[in-house]
């Protein structure tokens, strides 16, 4: 069964233990307002315009079915109303100045990627790390790819947002060697006002992970002024302290890699002037996550 | 004349070794400043001091000005120590500094004797761009023991004796060999006498006893043999600024395990504190940028790492310049050692340590014929190079073949006689010219072996390798115990992206057809639709994208280079040619030579370096999938296709960071890989170091296999490591 994915990264040294392959899918159940992969939420193929590298070739005119290429003002846009997401202009544009956000790949093909680095997993304690969007939005191809992986003797850990029911949940959680999970923000009004969902699945999941048995890291992205204040790190530190198999809690800074991405979709971002919480405060939240008796660590 | 640094601190003044090791280093960084606004250069440091007080007139004994022979070398080789200043700072543990380089005295154009010319070759390595070697000296090892049991004086005695029992016709080798020791022993004792004058003329008491201390060591060793770890650290210094003086001749070797009796002893009489030796090591890093080899396995196979192998890594950690040390990756390598090896190269990020594969290059090397205990003793000695000291003669890194090159003159070849052009017709035209480039190349070899004598006779050489004073021979005219010449392609990765280009653009997918393709690369790319055309051939599937064309290509080339220099061995029994990739300095000139080529490379622009991806070779640049890649073209006969790695700093800032670098290149080095070389260079930093190369005067980066400071590259060179470092920071998701 094809799943759609994003991208695949080779050496990847950020998304768990040792060195991974990290392969992200597309399309996700929320909408986090400071999203950083904006590709990643909508399930449809989008079409990517990065115009610094565009050399104004003009066959992306030519091959559009919908005619969606045109100037506006003198300058090359993407009518969005029009495109339909065909990839037939990408196709066409060796510069890469059009880039499909997604494409369709079988478990086969993820596999043949993941399997050339296996000596890096294995001497590094890495693995393969499925990433997002959401790994619950294709669930079927997330177990294909996980079963594989093990039938090689490869790790996987998978980074999910836990919003999904309980069973499907479990059911997938179960079957990987290491989850890593979010929870951005206690306060349910706020998590409901930023991530357009409630937060109470999401927490009852944790617990239930936890009764699981397997280990676990979760996480919480620091946003300026919407996540990152004492209260939110303390409440998040307070409801993990009981859970036993919680291997480290994980505070990750904002990454303002995001806007280029947006302009590229013809999104708006909201974050864009935002700027990563200085190497002081990281301390500071880190210190009162451990001076609460939690392991943590600055990601 | 001479370059001293007396009473330059106040009498009261006492100095801790880390002090006197700071300002050394400072020292040592303001010299390089200089050194870099005279000119600067793309190769090693040397640690040659730039002075005005000293040069040497040439004495040619050619009408073209130049020097050819043993007499003229000689000759101008004594001038040369007879007048040589001392260069001593009284803060430093050694003497033994040189100013300049005999051989690159010689007129330009003049470093091969015209009365042995090769002008039917010279049409060959014209047209496919081949560094022939011919003229080029050295590059093999020495065996420093030799002279670490003998001394100059024991040498001496030795030449004499043999020259005895030899008939007149090898008169001409002893009686320079002679000459020139007799030369040496001289030049050193001269030096011991200036020092001990200098230790007269300082007034702090530490200075002071440190300079009568340096002036009885020189005196000593300037015909005894070392006896303790710092006579024997002098010793190498002195042999170090010796046979650069003559002819910036290489060494390196097994570092710890030569000092480890000495430091033992030491120790054991209580007569060196392990600081002391630290000092003394740091030091050594410091007189001169030469390679040398820690840890790895014995000839048992027992792991040589010691307390000095750990001791050599503190001290190039305090000294922190440009340090050319390579730890022998094996399955019985000190984890511990190994570790902090790791940890030392990121947290100083100067290129240091570097890491080889004992399994890759022994097996290789054991492939041409050698025994294990042999392959064990071949140590790396220079920029990609490994060597048994003493006992081989190797031209390494100084054959290149421009495989680009070839590539171009296959495809003109085939376009304008090929009624039905492909990529498959390419290669069949591209293995008849590698042919002829590599038979070329092997008679070029010949040639040189044959005559380089009457060009250039390796006197100071010669006299380190076994059973050449008993021989009586130079070592080109058959006395080595072996002769392992080393032949390396060029520019595989614009080779091979441009056959994968080819197939895939033309004959898979039909975008376009050879003639179309040939008149956009006569316009370089820049006729209507060129830059189209361009983009269209340079995102095929390219070398070290993880199991592509390019890299199936890159597996095609490496495997017919292989053969093509292996069969060498048939054209010239009794010698072993051995093929590796690399390019060391030559990407920029061969790229001038390349017109644009199917890869979407543009006219002139340089070759890919080493066995190295030409940049944007995969959108996540992953490291994974490159060191896959290299390690499937390796050769496999014992010499390199090396690695280069450029990573940033944030990638390994904590404990699991370092854990996660050691565990890859421990993956790199036991997957085919036969050499890793590491910069760790911040993309900010070396944008600001290239617009302005003085703001970071002490930033250090490894270029091939060698490492410099970065201000003393050229612009183009400095560009050169820019561009890979960019070809790898491409933004993750
Ligand atoms: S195909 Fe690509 S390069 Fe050509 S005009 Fe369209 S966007 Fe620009
Ligand atoms: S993706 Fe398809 S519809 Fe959209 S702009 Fe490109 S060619 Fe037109």
């Amino acid at each position: 069964m094809p799943g759609m994915i994003t991208d695949i990264q080779r050496f990847s040294l950020n998304d768990g233990p040792g060195i991974r392959t990290t392969v992200f899918f597309k399309g996700c159940n929320m909408k986090c307002a400071w999203c950083h992969n904006p590709e990643t939420i909508s399930k449809k193929n989008e079409l990517h315009f990065y115009a610094a590298k565009c050399i104004g070739c003009g066959r992306c005119f030519e091959i559009c079915p919908q005619k969606a290429h045109v100037i506006v003002n003198g300058v090359h846009k993407i009518d969005r109303n029009l495109c339909i997401g065909c990839g037939q202009c990408a196709e066409t544009c060796y510069a890469e100045a059009l880039i499909m956000s997604g494409k369709a790949v079988s478990a086969q093909d993820v596999m043949k990627e993941i399997l050339q680095d296996k000596a890096y997993y294995q001497n590094s304690g890495g693995g393969v790390t499925i990433s997002g969007g959401e790994v619950l939005c294709q669930k079927a191809f997330a177990l294909e790819i996980i079963e594989s992986c093990h039938e090689n003797d490869i790790n996987v850990a998978i980074e999910t947002n836990l919003n999904g029911p309980h069973e499907a949940v479990m059911d997938l959680l179960g079957k990987t060697d290491l989850v890593m999970c979010d929870i951005k923000l206690l306060d349910d009004d706020k998590h409901k006002k930023y991530t357009g969902v409630s937060n109470s699945i999401i927490l009852s999941n944790v617990l239930k992970l936890d009764r699981l048995g397997i280990p676990y890291i979760v996480r919480t992205p620091l946003i300026p002024g919407i996540s990152d204040s004492n209260e939110n790190i303390l409440s998040i530190t307070e409801f993990l302290k009981p859970l036993k198999h919680l291997i480290l809690y994980e505070l990750l800074n904002f990454n303002p890699l995001g806007a280029p991405k947006y302009a590229s979709l013809d999104m708006q971002y909201g974050f864009g002037a935002y700027t990563p919480l200085p190497a002081t405060r990281l301390d500071e939240l880190q210190t009162l996550v451990k001076n609460a008796g939690l392991p943590a660590k600055i990601g | 004349m001479m370059i001293k640094f007396i009473n330059e601190y106040p009498i009261s003044k006492t100095f801790t070794f880390e002090e006197r090791i700071a300002l050394l280093r400072e020292l040592k960084i303001k010299q390089t400043v200089e050194k870099a606004k005279t000119g600067g250069a793309n190769e090693d440091d040397y640690g040659l001091i730039v002075q005005n007080s000293f040069e040497y007139k040439l004495k040619p004994n050619h009408e073209n000005g130049s020097i050819y022979g043993y007499d003229a070398w000689v000759e101008n080789y004594c001038s040369i120590l007879e007048s040589h200043p001392l260069y001593c700072n009284p803060l430093d543990a050694f003497v033994g500094k040189g100013f300049l380089f005999l051989e690159r005295l010689r007129p330009a154009g003049c470093k091969w004797n015209p009365d042995y010319p090769y002008d039917d070759l010279k049409v060959l390595f014209d047209k496919y761009n081949v560094v022939s070697g011919i003229d080029n000296c050295h590059h093999f090892t020495p065996d420093l023991l030799i002279g670490f049991e003998l001394g100059w004086g024991g040498i001496l005695e030795k030449l004499e004796r043999q020259k005895e029992v030899h008939d007149g016709s090898h008169l001409a080798f002893y009686d320079s060999e002679i000459a020139v020791v007799k030369a040496i022993i001289a030049f050193l004792k001269r030096m011991a006498d200036e020092l001990f004058e200098l230790a007269h003329e300082e007034d702090n008491p530490t200075l002071k006893h440190n300079l009568f201390e340096m002036a009885r060591i020189n005196r000593k060793i300037a015909d005894q043999a070392p006896e303790t770890f710092r006579e024997a650290i002098q010793w190498m210094c002195w042999f170090s600024m010796l046979s650069r003086t003559y002819n910036r001749g290489s060494a390196g070797g097994q570092l710890d395990e030569m000092l480890r009796p000495y430091y033992e002893r030491d120790i054991e009489n209580g007569v060196l504190a392990k600081e002391e030796a630290v000092f003394y090591l740091a030091c050594l890093f410091l007189q001169d940028s030469r390679y040398f080899q820690l840890g790895g396995p014995d000839v048992d196979g027992k792991d040589m790492t010691s307390e000095i192998s750990y001791l050599c890594l503190e001290a190039a950690d305090k000294i922190n310049i440009a340090c050319n040390l390579t730890i022998r990756v094996h399955d019985k390598l000190d984890k511990v050692f190994y570790k902090k090896s790791v940890a030392y190269l990121f947290k100083n990020k100067q290129g240091w340590p570097r890491y080889s594969s004992d399994s890759a290059l022994a097996e290789g090397f054991m492939k041409c014929g050698f025994s294990l205990e042999l392959a064990r003793k071949r140590v790396a000695a220079g920029c990609h190079w490994m060597c048994i000291p003493g006992m081989e003669y190797t031209m390494n890194d100084t054959v290149k073949i421009n495989l680009a090159k070839v590539f171009e003159v296959s495809y003109d070849d085939m376009v304008a006689n090929e009624p039905k052009p492909s990529a498959e017709k390419l290669y069949e035209t591209y293995q008849k010219h590698l042919k002829l480039a590599v038979d070329a190349t092997g008679k070029g070899i010949m040639h040189h072996l044959k005559y380089q004598t009457k060009s250039q006779p390796e006197l100071i050489l010669n006299l380190f390798q076994h059973g050449l004073i008993e021989k009586g021979v130079n070592i080109t005219d058959g006395g080595a115990n072996y002769y392992n010449m080393c032949v390396d392609g060029s520019g595989i990765a614009v080779a091979a992206d441009s056959f994968a280009a080819c197939q895939q653009r033309i004959d898979n997918e039909k975008r376009l057809n050879y003639q179309e393709l040939t008149k956009h690369m006569k316009a370089n790319y820049e006729d209507r639709d060129g830059e189209y055309i361009r983009q269209l051939m340079q995102h095929s599937e390219r070398y070290c994208g993880g199991e592509s064309l390019g890299d199936a290509w890159a597996i095609r080339i490496s495997r017919l280079y292989t053969e093509l220099v292996r069969d060498l061995n048939n054209q010239h029994p009794g010698i072993n040619f051995i093929p590796g990739f690399f390019s060391w300095s030559n990407t920029i000139a061969f790229g001038k030579t390349v017109s644009a080529t199917p890869n979407g490379r543009k006219n002139e622009e340089p070759i890919n370096h080493g066995a190295n991806p030409c940049s944007g070779f995969r959108k996540d640049g992953a490291v994974t999938a490159m060191c896959h890649a290299i390690g499937a073209i390796q050769p496999g006969y014992g010499n390199c296709a090396p690695v280069q790695l450029e990573l940033d700093p944030g990638i390994a800032n904590d404990d699991e960071g370092i854990e996660k670098m050691a565990a890859m290149i421990q993956t790199i080095m036991t997957t085919g890989n036969t050499l890793l070389n590491i910069n760790i260079i911040d993309a900010k930093k070396i944008l600001e170091a290239h617009q302005d190369p003085f703001k970071y005067p002490d930033l250090v980066v490894r270029v091939t296999g060698f490492t410099a400071f970065f201000a003393m590259l050229s612009p183009e060179f400095r560009q050169l490591v820019v561009d890979r470092v960019a070809a790898v920071n491409t933004d993750k998701t």
